[in-house]
């Protein structure tokens, strides 16, 4: 994979450095709650988590354990109950444009890939980099650019009901990497994959690693094999980190 | 792809939900369209018949359900003649008849010959009638083109035979399609001896036309005296039943085309929800996507305006050749009509679109996301 960096435009009107708080982690979770049904449901319980600049983080657990909420929460999709999400350092509470959050520092991959129907592949990673500053013919090129990376240069025109289940998820990853994001948050990316599809996938999260190396990665997953592309495995349970191991220590 | 194309894109993907759409507001237009040029055509008639007479202003009776039904009689003329600041008067019996297929509603000028200067004709060939023949007529420019006659031709109106004594000219062109009639003779064929349709008023150099118009209609309660097509209403009814039915049809038009509108971009909204949270989970802003939406509304809009512009000229044209007003609809497109059609497809689509965008708009990205 190219450093899409070096070969498109790269997105204007970008903070640097990621929250302007120097080496602070890219994700620091605080003591966070977040109940729902007026606290019928403790989807996270007192969750503590940090992760580092550049590192890759698998999140695990059964089902129920907060593993999704607490993602949401990073993306600023949600609000917590009590706690504090801090993201490069700026405490998510603060921030009063959380779109241009969103499309500044975080790529979503969903287990669905969420893409939309009417649009073609291209045209799906094009939408993301609205409002970024771009012109249409740089949007375009980037575009074109991310899907190459992904291996899908030849299927730009097509719609995602076109796609494979695969070629869906890597279009939502090349949309990701749209606008160079600090943090990949991805839900389940494989969840609804085939297995030849899960190998692609992994295949192309491991070169994102190798390639993007300030890139910091958050996986949700329940499939031990993605988990063991990570740095890091992070148990849930019941709302709260049950414990990590460094993915040597659980190889 | 560029913001406009993507809404471009995101109206014509789905073609049936378009159209319908598109045929709400494109209805809407069409009814406002038609009935404004009917209306105004009709408006632009009756102005011509007040111009036929060059006069200062024209009284008719006040309260007519058509302005030809107007009657005044020969005292009231008089006294009328009689009043301070008052030059003239020329009264008038009008009527309409059948001549052919052609010429459904063929007006007919009773007129003395002695007031032909002062109402504005002039004869431009031949001679005017006597003031008491019975058989003499004298034809519009315009009638005489399209009925191929001449001076010295006869002519049946009705059951009547008359000789064509002479061709005048007004300068207006529902008058030149007519014809003028001796007026004694005429009073007597339609059975209103000593009655007037409307008075042609002509004041004295210095006097106030407001002034006079506001007397008379103080001294003679049971006439209106007209200089405006805004005080035409006050004498004839049914223009002014037509005019608000016209105003009427526009507002519904906009509720209905609105309800309409808000319907279908409410149920494709619905639909999309996943696609609005997906967009503001990938750093769309409310404001982007509210745009977005109002833009696909102001675009189908667009499209509906339009299409019912081509089918409200279709529909007038089919007006036009209704056997009843054959001869008689010359419709006026004014610019006045197709910004009304402009700002009610404006109405609609900003009302429809209004409160489905706002709740697209407001809706929490999660939410959105999970919606099945």
């Amino acid at each position: 994979m190219s450093n899409t960096e070096t070969s498109a435009a790269r997105p204007a009107g970008r903070e640097q450095p990621f929250g302007k708080e120097g080496r602070a982690p890219a994700v620091e979770i605080d003591d966070v709650r977040k109940y729902f049904d007026g606290g019928v449901i403790k989807a996270l319980n007192g969750l503590s988590l940090r992760v580092e600049r550049g590192e890759s983080v698998a999140v695990t657990g059964p089902s129920g354990c907060g593993k999704s909420t607490m993602l949401h929460l990073i993306a600023a999709l949600d609000r917590p109950t009590s706690g504090i999400i801090r993201v490069g350092g700026v405490d998510l509470a603060s921030q009063k444009d959380l779109p241009g959050y969103r499309r500044r520092h975080i790529g979503l991959v969903f287990q669905l890939h969420n893409l939309l129907p009417q649009l073609s592949a291209v045209q799906n990673i094009e939408v993301a980099m609205f409002g970024t500053g771009l012109s249409l013919r740089q949007r375009r090129d980037r575009a074109r650019t991310l899907l190459a990376d992904v291996d899908l240069a030849d299927m730009e025109a097509r719609p995602p009901t076109k796609l494979s289940g695969g070629e869906r998820q890597r279009v939502a990853i090349a949309r990701a990497l749209a606008n160079e994001p600090e943090l990949l948050l991805a839900d389940e990316p494989t969840g609804s994959l085939d297995e030849r599809s899960v190998d692609l996938v992994l295949d192309l999260f491991a070169r994102l690693r190798a390639e993007r190396p300030g890139m910091t990665m958050i996986i949700v997953t329940h499939d031990v094999r993605v988990a063991g592309t990570a740095d890091r495995i992070i148990w849930l349970r019941d709302g709260r980190v049950d414990y990590a191991r460094r993915a040597a220590e659980s190889a | 792809m560029s913001f406009a194309a993507l809404i471009l894109h995101n109206v014509t993907v789905r073609p049936v939900r378009l159209a319908l759409t598109a045929l709400a507001v494109a209805i809407g237009v069409l009814t406002v369209v038609s009935l404004g040029v009917v209306t105004h055509s009709l408006e632009v008639s009756d102005l011509a018949l007040l111009k036929t007479g060059q006069a200062d202003f024209t009284i008719a009776q006040k309260s007519v359900s058509d302005l030809l039904s107007s009657s005044i009689d020969a005292s009231t003329l008089a006294r009328i003649r009689a009043e301070p600041g008052i030059a003239g008067v020329t009264g008038v019996l009008i009527g309409t008849t059948r001549l052919n297929a052609a010429n459904r509603q063929f007006l007919e000028i009773g007129i003395h010959p002695a007031d032909l200067a002062a109402f504005g004709v002039s004869v431009v060939a031949g001679r005017p009638f006597a003031a008491s023949a019975t058989n003499e007529v004298m034809l519009g420019w315009r009638a005489a083109e399209n009925l191929g006659l001449h001076v010295g031709d006869t002519i049946r109106i009705e059951n009547e035979t008359y000789r064509i004594t002479g061709i005048y000219s007004t300068g207006q062109a529902l008058g030149d399609t007519g014809a003028m009639l001796p007026l004694a003779w005429f009073q007597t064929y339609q059975r209103q001896p000593s009655q007037y349709t409307l008075l042609f008023v002509q004041i004295t150099p210095g006097a106030s036309v407001t002034a006079i118009q506001a007397r008379i209609d103080r001294d003679f309660p049971q006439l209106v005296a007209i200089r405006t097509l805004q005080q035409f209403g006050r004498a004839d009814r049914s223009l002014a039943l037509i005019l608000a039915a016209d105003k009427g049809a526009t507002v519904l038009a906009i509720i209905i085309g609105a309800i309409v509108v808000m319907s279908a971009m409410t149920m494709s909204f619905i639909e999309r929800t996943r696609e609005f949270g997906v967009l503001s989970a990938i750093g769309w802003t409310r404001r982007r996507v509210g745009v977005m939406i109002m833009s696909e509304a102001l675009l189908i809009g667009l499209i509906g305006t339009a299409g019912g512009l081509a089918l409200s000229l279709l529909a007038v044209l089919g007006v036009q050749e209704l056997p009843s007003l054959a001869g008689v609809l010359q419709p006026v497109y004014t610019a006045g009509v197709f910004g009304r059609a402009l700002y009610t497809a404006a109405a609609m689509v900003f009302l429809g679109g209004l409160a489905p965008a706002t709740r697209a708009a407001l809706s929490r990205p999660l939410e959105a996301l999970r919606h099945e």
